[in-house]
């Protein structure tokens, strides 16, 4: 077979993109080569760069350039808060939507047998050695309410337990804005089970 | 023409569980699902990962462990789902219990092929995930399942009585279970693997499994499991050995 044009690679190579089907990719390929070529040589230097030099951090695992990433380096941090994630993105989100100022550990996913994710992928042997030497009071679990997110979490408590740090885990409920009727039965029990207080005065 | 039965999938919810879901393009999911009548399939859930807004758009009920009543059609590898139902709530499996859970759908996922019909494997599982999250036995609940699990998919294990004389297995007397042969009655120097009487015929007759005979049992189904699931090891068990060793 003879080796596929280099328009087609291209193509083909647009389609590792979340989300971009045939159609798009070749509109993509096709936009770069005839509208900026410019535009695509830097899209490619940059994408080499990063492919590259971007590696997880040494201490949370979130993507960095450094050994450290800049929220690790930081020293004005609560060292006795670690907030356990799933995906670098949600370190923004929650560093935008809440008062949090401890650390973070990413764990790049969640375990899930039936895919072959175990405890290793997910660097909890380095988060176990974070529970035994450094003095953390409080793990908090962000971690999605899936079968395997409760797996999970069930995991790494069990772990925090053996190094007696205390866990907690982020509610589960009723969606901001969103309406009763459209939420699912399990969502509503667990956000019954979480009822709080009101406000009486 | 679609075939009777294809038809029959796009117009009729099927009782099904979803053994094993994941990730599809931006927005949707695969889900590898048993169901009671038409066994396992894959199925492409278009869209259950989107957000409308404060309307659920499938993500959230299309999870394991829970029963639903779902619909799809086509006839290739991969069916598109058509509607889904819940058929009740999720069992509850909370902590190990879910690493269970996961060992149910690992077994049903590599010891099933698509499409062969198991209804009656299908009940029997719907009541191993009830018996779970009941609290029965784990241990009971499991061994059990193993042995319905093999006899459905072709592979009875005789555990009842002597394999060739067909002379029944007696309370007070030893076996030993010869992998090509089944069972034959205990000799001298087969001390270590000897299987007693009375624990067969427990296991036969579904009763609760207790202390050192459910050791025995485990290492009794694990045997005959293991020509079935071939050299790659299971992961939800590497999970319970990974998670045992951290309460030690
Ligand atoms: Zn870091």
């Amino acid at each position: 077979m003879p080796e596929p044009s280099l328009l087609n690679q291209l193509v083909d190579a647009l389609r590792c993109l979340p989300g971009v089907g045939p159609k798009s990719a070749q509109r993509m390929a096709f936009h770069l080569l005839e509208q900026d070529r410019e535009g695509g040589r830097h899209l490619a230097s940059v994408l080499e760069a990063a492919m590259e030099r971007i590696r997880r951090c040494k201490r949370c695992r979130t993507l960095s350039e450094q050994e450290l990433c800049g929220l690790c380096a930081k020293p004005n941090r609560d060292d006795s808060l670690l907030c356990v994630i799933e995906h670098p993105s949600e370190i923004v989100a929650i560093e935008q939507a809440t008062d949090f100022r401890g650390r973070y550990f990413v764990l790049g996913g969640r375990l899930s047998p039936l895919d072959g994710i175990g405890p290793e992928a997910l660097g909890l042997d380095l988060l176990e050695t974070q529970l035994q030497e450094r003095k953390i009071e409080e793990l908090i679990l962000a971690i999605s309410p899936t079968v395997e997110g409760s797996a999970t979490s069930h995991f790494i408590a069990a772990m925090a337990a053996r190094y007696q740090v205390r866990t907690t885990r982020i509610a589960h409920g009723v969606p901001l804005g969103g309406e009763l009727e459209y939420v699912d039965g399990g969502t509503l029990a667990h956000a019954f089970a979480g009822r709080q207080g009101v406000e009486q005065s | 023409m679609a075939s009777r039965s294809d038809q029959a999938a796009r117009d009729h919810l099927q009782r099904c569980f979803v053994l094993h879901r994941r990730n599809f393009s931006n927005t949707s999911l695969i889900l590898d699902i048993f169901s009671a009548i038409h066994g396992r399939q894959a199925v492409l859930a278009k869209g259950a990962r989107q957000h409308r807004r404060g309307r659920p758009a499938g993500g959230e009920i299309l999870q394991p462990f829970r029963p639903l009543w779902l619909s799809w059609s086509g006839r290739g590898e991969v069916k598109t789902l058509i509607r889904y139902e819940a058929a009740g709530p999720a069992a509850e499996l909370p902590g190990k219990l879910l690493y269970c859970g996961f060992y149910l759908n690992e077994l049903l996922v590599r010891l099933l092929r698509r499409g062969d019909a198991h209804e009656n494997l299908f009940a029997f599982y719907a009541a191993a995930l009830t018996a779970l999250a009941a609290g029965e036995d784990v241990e009971t609940v499991l061994r059990h399942f193993e042995l319905r699990l093999l006899r459905e998919i072709g592979y009875a294990v005789e555990l009842d009585r002597e394999a060739g004389s067909g002379r029944p297995v007696a309370p007070g007397r030893y076996y030993v279970y010869e992998q090509e042969s089944g069972l034959r009655a205990a000799g001298t120097g087969d001390g270590r693997y000897a299987l007693a009487g009375e624990l067969l015929l427990g296991l036969a007759a579904g009763e609760p499994l207790s202390g050192p005979a459910a050791k025995t049992a485990k290492l009794l189904t694990r045997r005959l499991l293991a020509p079935y699931l071939g050299t790659r090891p299971l992961q939800s068990r590497e999970l319970f050995r990974q998670h045992r060793n951290l309460s030690l």
